[in-house]
């Protein structure tokens, strides 16, 4: 029991880490490029707090969903179990909405690629030896999503009509 | 003592990640204009870019020793999906009130996203003929933005082939994703495809390969600006939701059907 609540007060601490960077994110966008960001205002922080709690009810939510004997729910991300819960609250009440609008997006990015970046640092030099062929790949892979949309759309406009 | 150490190098990491980020909100946004077409590079770019080279084993000297410490690049690694949390948290804010419009525009939009599969069926055999195996998995799931990239650390971490595979296609997104939009869009209404058509499939899921995509388009039928504009938000606003479980339900069991049919009969 004890090590449970070590391993939810630490997520919640991380959390915390997270949304004070979004936070200082948003200041230092403001301090450099002005309008280029979205005000800090009491609402920012609500949404911050807005943000923060939709994530740890999205990390109870996901370990809950662990113990259901249902794979496809056991299995299913975090990540899902946190926009589900913020889209099911964004439609019932219109306040996380304009809490989370007040939080700007841009400030929300460049943390988690900041953290991203540290965390490959020791791969880096794999990182060099597999991209040529990625990057070969990801032409490929920009373009099956478009033409594949863009099929499916084409189809779906002729069978409408339009 | 050694968690004296620990404290203080954990302490620098925090700072660094700081001056990180203020130092990428300074450099701020840059256009960059490469023979006709311009690519719009974001802080977060900056950020990423400033972290991976200020990494590499040349400066791993005094203090950038501590911060890139053993225990600093794990728990970089190992909370990153928790630092992405609020951002997915934020996704429900951006299509609620848009919700009765997703609605009246239709099935087709929904049909549409199923087209992001094309990233599998077109990308994999690719990526398997050139010789990637498992990064190919972190390569072709989608194109390579925050989804994926939270989809595939949590279930494989970053630091395996497969997180290898979609950080590099993230990073070549990033730098290079609006060229090839803005190449491909023009091309396919070259080739026939209506303009509502391509602009309803412009929205891939990044909201600047969406803007290069539809700009792209504009700047071919000036005419249809707003439609345009007006079909690919919308189908980037569900691809912004939908996206998830699209690959969630839909690539990666497709991925995995295909992968282990071409991987096994490339071994008999």
């Amino acid at each position: 029991m004890e090590t449970n609540m070590n391993k939810y007060l630490k997520y919640a601490l991380v959390l915390l880490l997270s949304v004070g960077l979004i936070l200082f994110t948003q200041q230092v966008k403001i301090w450099f490029n002005g309008e280029a960001a979205a005000p800090i205002s009491a609402m920012t922080f609500y949404g911050l707090i807005t943000l923060w709690t939709f994530a740890f009810a999205g990390v109870l939510l996901s370990d809950v969903m662990k113990k259901v004997p249902v794979r496809f729910l056991q299995e299913f991300p975090v990540l899902g179990w946190v926009s589900i819960i913020s889209l099911v609250c964004c439609l019932l009440f219109e306040f996380p909405i304009k809490a989370i609008q007040a939080v700007d997006f841009l400030s929300i990015t460049t943390p988690v690629l900041t953290f991203a970046g540290i965390s490959v640092a020791n791969r880096l030099v794999d990182l060099r030896r597999t991209s040529w062929r990625v990057g070969i790949v990801a032409i490929f892979v920009f373009l099956g999503t478009y033409l594949g949309s863009a099929l499916l759309s084409e189809l779906g406009l002729a069978i409408a009509g339009k | 003592m050694k968690d004296k150490g620990k404290v203080v190098n954990f302490v620098l990491f925090l700072a660094f990640a700081l001056l990180v980020i203020a130092a990428a909100e300074r450099i701020g946004f840059q256009s960059v204009t490469v023979g006709s077409f311009k690519i719009g590079l974001l802080p977060l770019v900056f950020a990423i870019i400033i972290t991976m080279v200020l990494g590499m084993k040349v400066f791993r000297k005094g203090i950038f020793k501590r911060i890139y410490s053993e225990f600093n690049v794990s728990f970089a690694g190992k909370y990153l999906i928790f630092i992405m949390l609020p951002l997915m948290a934020r996704y429900g804010a951006d299509v609620a009130p848009k919700i009765k419009e997703i609605l009246s525009i239709g099935w087709v939009f929904i049909i549409q996203e199923f087209g992001n599969l094309g990233t599998v069926l077109i990308g994999l055999p690719i990526a398997i003929l050139i010789g990637l195996r498992r990064e190919a998995i972190g390569a072709t799931l989608g194109i390579g933005r925050e989804g994926e990239l939270a989809y595939i650390s949590e279930k494989y971490t970053l630091n395996s082939d497969e997180g290898r595979g979609v950080l590099s296609l993230y990073i070549i997104g990033t730098l290079f994703g609006t060229i090839v939009f803005s190449i491909i869009a023009p091309i396919l209404l070259g080739l026939g495809f209506s303009v509502e058509a391509l602009a309803m499939s412009s929205g891939v899921g990044s909201a600047s390969m969406m803007t290069a995509a539809s700009s792209a388009l504009i700047a071919q039928v000036p005419d249809q600006a707003e439609t345009i504009r007006a079909y690919a938000s919308a189908s980037q606003l569900l691809t912004s939701f939908l996206g998830t479980y699209t690959m969630v339900f839909l690539a990666v069991p497709l991925q995995r059907f295909m992968y282990n049919k071409m991987v096994k009969r490339g071994k008999q």
